[in-house]
């Protein structure tokens, strides 16, 4: 720990109490982190999260991603602009994707979620705020168990998994610890955050005479969820807090890392309070803090609230917060080899496990019932079970929790089929990583690619990755749902390498082109090289699949008559002053 | 910097190994060196394997750190022969280090497309040309973009250099990418140096400059994504932030981003002045990024010298270096080898008189016995015949330069010879070259290290099959004023600055740290000392030091297992360093013993105990008529060693040779190492001392002479500027054990008309003389 990690939660305490963070906070947390004066002006600029002038009396942040897009249209963001035109004192601004996918469109207003489900709804919410009618602070309407995850019937039994792996005699702790190893190695659960490594070969990683050897280790659970169309882990972290701190207690006892932190995006104000109570507990039922249950053993954990950016879901960029560092994510091991992974120099340089919410939330139940029964759970050689959050244009959008491998079809039928009986167009797999899935792929199985079972999804290059399925029916204009996908990744992409930093933008101003039809063929045919280009050389998985989503467009729908069009002139055109085309 | 090993491994199907500290760029840079077949080597010398860089800039320091940022270095792990089947990521070059068994392609239609379309999409974002390309034709990303065959430079014959810009850059064919160059502003409050951010390509290198290398803390990223820029501390204009204007920014940017602004004070040596433009045209600065050579205009300065005339002479104080573009030069000592002893002779004050011994003649307690002495070139001068001679592509007179030392040598040109005198800027710029480095370093393994190992005592014979199996094994290691090469209680065997150390250039200051949190200055160590036997010879194998660089450093490290290796071949090493090592390590214990038991007062007191003759004044009965320092001129030629001030003990004044002082200031910058302490603290001077002064400056008692020595010079040799010259020499009592037999009393002693001056040894003073009296 260094005490420039101090400085992105005393950034949030100055925020928090004054409103935003003045030229002298920064001059004095320079000389008081002693961290140079650009460190601190460079984090405060990246986040979006932190001010750097007064702010106004309210802030309205809508929603513009995909999910929200699909039900206003596009234009609640103008429409909430008008309501505040001639206010000063209020600033209306679009935003990323705010997880409340199932109930959009979403805003925040005065930094509390509101996703009232229509958009009238939402903007009279808005117009309520502006003419100063107070907006009550109600909680989002969330899902309701029992959860096949939970092995405990009711909140007295929370951590008897820890319990039992601390307590007992301590001669066989080595035999428990390995007992509970090879339990989550056999499960074949794997990171859900979209990875998909093997979570038990990642901690086995910090198992080793060396990492151990090292004078700290972590664990870091990612509740960042932001890709657009994301937000099962809001629901995990709402509803099932206290197996999300034993997972990574246990975790923690297992390979002797007396510390974590619990990451979660400053978005999720409900869960936030959720997870604090759900901390406290745990401290005071002796399941955290410095003698776990009588054991000996410690485990603190710290929630870390992210002071915001898509891109802070990224590993390394989310250590890098922690550290109190502009949330870049560090050179992989492309670049760096094997030392650059987590379980060898993670946060603050030591050997850190790092996993999704829904990765650390099955480690209970498999831990209590056997790696064998979490195995069974899952369909078509899937282990255990998969959390997806369903949204677009379905009948009931939500988050599930079925069985690991269901078809979309399944997903879809469970969520009431499409909205309105409209014929179903594409399907997005996993937010807009892996693009737009033709109806064929109905069939295909919500799964990750593994070796032994190579499915549909896998040979069309896709996964389920983070869980964030969108169906769009056949009314949707799949271009712009690319340009907005694209846009989403261009404004989120942290700017540290330049296939990323430059391609995103390229590949917006290519998208607009063609919805504006001023490209020429040249400017589709680059797409393809582009995407070779960004996925070859960027340093994360951001720059990887920026041109994914308009790729697929180009690949499944390149009929589209603007596509087509473009494809037929050779020159670009250009929007003269007066709105015209031009040479 | 720890220790390397070979590794095997293929570039482009060809079988190379090379240590595996080496990124996968430089090897690819150095793959003619490294290739395992002679033919492959021969091909690659011809045809050498070129990656493109641009956020990475190579720096012997490798205190611009890899980030790997920009991409365009990026190569395909992959075997070349099969069809490259699953999309795996490339890696950046600039950061891999080698490893056994990859297969690596540096060359492949899809490695140069990714590299084509990064450099395209900066080039739709950058002003083509920038400013930087538009004068000097030197913009490394358009340059890259001209490697690529996107753009096309030619030269406007209309237009002067410096001024309007002389070059036109234009696309070859149309944009691929839409074109978004905007101005992203301009900052013009510095008035040294200009920031035009719209040709910033963001590599970090000014940020990595600015940090890391200056240690100026002032330049940084803010924003994010596409409005990611630099800024100066919270965003303040250049010139009203933080920032000294040291100018490091700008000479490490790829672009016209940070320019030169064309004002500022120019260093102006006399000479041809070397134009920045025609220094970048030369091979020894064709690396150098010409906003740096426009800044340094004037550090340059070309020299014609015909036959036997003289470049530099030993002694004098020069703040440049040389580099020889073409020719031949001698190196050679000037002075006489000996070092100043006293000699009764007639006459009433004349009784007594110094001239020149030499260490053959008569040696002294400690007497050196080196084969060698160091200077301040790629070479060292063998006692016996103090003459080298040097050629085209040395470089010279580098520590006179970068550590202010006096010069070494005397170098005369051997034939009509033209060399480049370059400024101290100039010169640490060069240094900080890899290509240039790795050339002066290779050179130096080459050719220098045998004699370079002979001029310290411990490798004084080592065979030539010894330093062939050293050869390539040590590691050449360069540090900063201040850095820490070793600290006390380290593990010997460190991989990382474990093993024993040579210094090479620079000073080196060795200290103890005592458990009481107080440290003694042990020694100065300079080129031809040896250091870190102590902790690679005892069992527990730990430092019993800090070792920290005084100036610019540059050693050579023997690593452990590389020297458990040699000593078992050639035993006489260890005897020999295990000599030495007890005998620095006992003294290391008295001082430390000294350190425990007594104040300052105390320890001056113990040394004084220790010494063999001290001169004692008795001030009852001296009236102050400074007929014995008057003595003390007349013996020495006309320069006194005595005055009449000291510590006082009692009634008497005691005044020693040398108070053994802790921090012994007056062995920093002897520029051929011709100044030691002895066993028991006392300052002796080596016989080939070159009379430059230094020490005697350097002394803050007045306890060193210059002694004039008077030469039988031809008058060809004095036409030539040679001088009588000087040896530097300590009171020696007239009759310490430097001085011969002959004499009963020192000049003072004997002058004094009042018998209070008197000569004895230290343990008889305090026992007898100071404690009997008091006693009484």
């Amino acid at each position: 720990m260094t005490k420039a990690a101090e400085l992105v939660p005393s950034l949030q305490h100055i925020q928090h109490e004054n409103g935003w963070i003045s030229r002298e906070d920064m001059i004095d947390l320079s000389r008081r982190l002693d961290v140079p004066l650009y460190h601190v002006y460079g984090v405060v600029t990246f986040y979006p999260h932190f001010r750097t002038r007064p702010p106004p009396k309210h802030v309205i942040h809508v929603c513009d991603d995909l999910n929200c897009r699909l039900k206003h249209g596009g234009n609640l963001v103008k429409q909430a602009e008008d309501l505040a035109r001639g206010r000063s004192d209020v600033e209306v601004k679009p935003c990323s994707c705010l997880g409340q996918c199932d109930r959009a469109p979403a805003a925040m207003i005065d930094d509390w979620p509101y996703a009232p489900d229509s958009p009238q709804a939402l903007l009279s919410l808005i117009r309520d705020c502006i003419s100063e009618i107070p907006v009550p602070k109600t909680p989002t309407i969330g899902m309701k168990g029992p959860w096949k995850s939970d092995p405990y019937p009711s909140p007295e039994q929370h951590y008897s998994a820890l319990k039992a792996l601390v307590t007992g005699e301590a001669e066989q702790q080595e035999d428990r610890n390995s007992e509970a190893m090879k339990k989550v190695l056999e499960s074949g659960l794997r990171g859900m955050g979209g990875a998909a490594f093997p979570v038990g070969r990642k901690w086995e990683g910090v198992l080793n005479p060396r990492a151990q050897a090292a004078p700290a280790r972590y664990v870091v659970c990612n509740g960042d969820e932001s890709e657009v169309g994301t937000f099962k882990d809001r629901e995990i972290l709402r509803n099932l807090p206290h197996l999300v701190i034993e997972g990574m207690a246990i975790a923690g006892a297992i390979a002797n890392a007396t510390r974590g932190y619990l990451y979660v995006r400053h978005e999720y104000v409900e869960q936030i309070d959720i997870l604090n109570a759900a901390i406290a507990r745990a401290y005071q039922i002796g399941a955290l803090g410095k003698d776990i249950f009588g054991s000996g053993k410690s485990f603190d954990l710290t929630l870390f609230v992210s002071p915001g950016g898509y891109i802070q879901g990224e590993g390394s960029a989310l250590m890098e917060a922690i550290e109190g560092k502009r949330g870049q994510p560090r050179n992989g091991t492309e670049d760096f080899g094997p030392v650059a992974r987590a379980t060898v120099r993670g946060l603050f340089g030591m050997p850190t496990i790092l996993n999704n919410v829904e990765s650390f939330v099955y480690v209970p139940a498999i831990l209590m019932n056997g790696a064998q029964w979490f195995k069974e759970l899952g369909v078509a050689g899937n282990p255990g079970l998969k959390w997806v959050g369903i949204g677009g244009d379905v009948a009931r959008p939500q988050v599930l929790e079925v069985p690991h491998g269901m078809t979309f079809k399944e997903a879809l039928d469970l969520c009431g089929g499409m909205r309105d009986g409209k014929k179903l167009k594409a399907i997005m797999p996993s937010g807009p990583s892996f693009g737009f899935l033709p109806p064929e792929y109905l069939d295909a199985r919500m799964e990750f690619p593994n070796k032994e079972n190579f499915g549909m999804l896998a040979k069309a290059g896709a996964s389920i990755g983070s869980a964030a399925v969108v169906f769009l029916n056949e009314d949707r204009d799949l271009v712009d749902a690319a340009l907005s996908c694209t846009r989403f990744y261009r404004n989120e992409s942290c700017g540290k390498c330049v296939p990323c930093r430059v391609g995103s933008q390229k590949m917006v101003d290519i998208i607009e082109g063609v919805l504006e039809g001023t490209a020429r063929n040249d400017d589709v045919e680059q797409v393809e090289r582009l995407s070779r280009t960004l996925y070859l050389t960027s340093i994360c998985g951001l720059g990887q699949v920026v041109p994914k989503p308009f790729e697929s467009v180009v690949k499944y729908w390149g009929d589209d008559p603007r596509i087509a069009r473009a494809r037929e002139r050779t020159v670009r055109l250009t929007v003269n002053g007066s709105g015209s085309l031009s040479r | 910097m720890s220790d390397t090993k070979l590794v095997n491994f293929e570039l482009d199907g060809i079988p190379i190994a090379a240590p595996d500290t080496l990124t996968i760029y430089d090897a690819a840079r150095l793959a003619h060196e490294y290739a395992v077949n002679e033919e492959d080597r021969r091909r690659l010398k011809e045809d050498p394997i070129d990656i493109p860089i641009l956020c990475h800039k190579e720096d012997s320091r490798d205190e611009l750190k890899s980030v790997g940022v920009c991409r365009v270095c990026c190569v395909m792990e992959g075997s070349p022969r099969l069809p490259y089947q699953v999309p795996k990521r490339y890696i950046a070059s600039c950061c891999r280090k080698v490893e056994p068994d990859m297969k690596i392609l540096t060359r492949s239609p899809d490695v140069d497309e990714s590299r084509r379309t990064l450099v395209e999409l900066l080039l739709a974002e950058h002003p083509v040309p920038c400013k930087r390309h538009e004068q000097f034709h030197d913009c490394e990303l358009e340059l890259l973009g001209e490697r690529f065959g996107l753009l096309e430079t030619t030269e406007d014959p209309t237009k002067k250099a410096g001024q309007d810009g002389k070059y036109k850059t234009e696309w070859v064919k149309p944009q691929v990418y839409t074109d978004r160059v905007f101005s992203k502003g301009t900052d013009f409050t510095n008035p040294s140096i200009h920031i035009d951010h719209s040709a910033c390509v963001l590599c970090d290198r000014c940020v990595r400059a600015c940090s890391d290398v200056a240690g100026e803390m002032v330049i940084g990223r803010m924003g994010k994504g596409k409005n990611t820029a630099i800024t100066f501390d919270l965003d303040k204009p250049m010139g009203q932030s933080n920032c000294v204007s040291c100018g490091w920014c700008m000479i490490s940017c790829p672009t016209g981003a940070i320019t030169y602004a064309g004002s500022g004070i120019q260093a102006a040596l006399p000479g041809a002045k070397l134009a920045a433009e025609d220094m970048k045209r030369h091979r020894l600065f064709k690396e150098i990024s010409i906003e740096f050579l426009r800044r340094a205009e004037g550090g340059v300065v070309v020299r014609h010298f015909r036959k036997g005339e003289i470049i530099c002479r030993q002694g004098d104080f020069g703040s440049t270096a040389f580099y020889i573009d073409s020719g031949k030069v001698d190196i050679f000592l000037e002075t006489e080898f000996g070092h100043v002893r006293t000699r009764q002779k007639g006459g009433f004050f004349n009784r007594v008189a110094s001239l020149l011994i030499s260490r053959e003649e008569k040696p002294r307690k400690e007497e050196n016995t080196r084969a060698y002495i160091p200077i301040d070139a790629p070479i060292d001068l063998a006692y016996e015949k103090p003459f080298a001679q040097i050629g085209e592509g040395e470089l010279f007179g580098e520590a006179a330069c970068i550590n202010l030392q006096p010069r070494s040598a005397t170098v005369r040109a051997a034939e009509d010879t033209i060399v480049l005198e370059m400024l101290r800027n100039v010169v640490d710029i060069l240094r900080r070259q890899k290509p240039f480095r790795m050339e002066m370093d290779r050179k130096y393994r080459e050719r220098a290290l045998a004699t370079h190992l002979r001029t310290s005592d411990i490798f004084r014979d080592i065979p030539d099959e010894a330093v062939d199996f050293l050869r390539p094994q040590v590691s050449l290691l360069s540090f900063r004023p201040g850095e820490t090469i070793v600290r006390q209680d380290q593990r010997a065997d460190d991989p990382d600055n474990g093993g024993l150390y040579l210094v090479r250039m620079g000073h080196v200051k060795v200290t103890e740290t005592y458990a009481d949190g107080n440290s003694i200055t042990l020694s100065y160590l300079s080129r031809g000392n040896v250091f870190g036997e102590i902790g690679l010879l005892s069992s527990e194998a730990v430092r019993t030091a800090n070792c920290a660089a005084l100036d610019h450093v540059e050693v050579v490290r023997i690593s452990k297992p590389v020297f458990d290796e040699l000593v078992v071949q050639y035993p006489a090493l260890k005897e020999r360093l295990g000599t030495l090592a007890a005998k620095r390590l006992a003294d290391n214990r008295d001082h430390a013993a000294m350190q425990k038991r007594v104040s300052l007062q105390q320890y001056v007191d113990a040394g004084l105990y220790q010494a063999q003759s001290l001169l004692i004044l008795d001030l009852e009965k001296c009236t102050r008529c400074d007929e014995c320092v008057k003595a003390c001129a007349q013996a020495h030629n006309g320069i006194t060693r005595l005055l009449r001030e000291g510590t006082k003990y009692d009634k008497y004044l005691v005044t020693t040779s040398c108070r053994s002082c802790r921090d012994p200031l007056c062995m920093v910058g002897c520029p051929v190492g011709s100044i030691r302490r002895k066993n028991d603290l006392e300052i002796i001077i080596d016989d080939h001392c070159v009379g430059c002064g230094r020490c005697a400056e350097q002394c803050p008692y007045g306890n060193i002479s210059m002694h004039p020595i008077k030469r039988d010079l031809s008058k060809e040799e004095l036409d030539k500027g040679a001088g009588n010259g000087f040896k530097a020499t300590v009171c020696d009592l007239c009759n310490s054990d430097q001085c011969l037999d002959e004499i009963d009393d020192p000049a003072c002693v004997y002058a004094c008309p009042h018998d209070a001056a008197h000569r004895v040894d230290g343990q008889t003073f305090f026992d007898q003389t100071l404690f009997g009296n008091g006693k009484k």
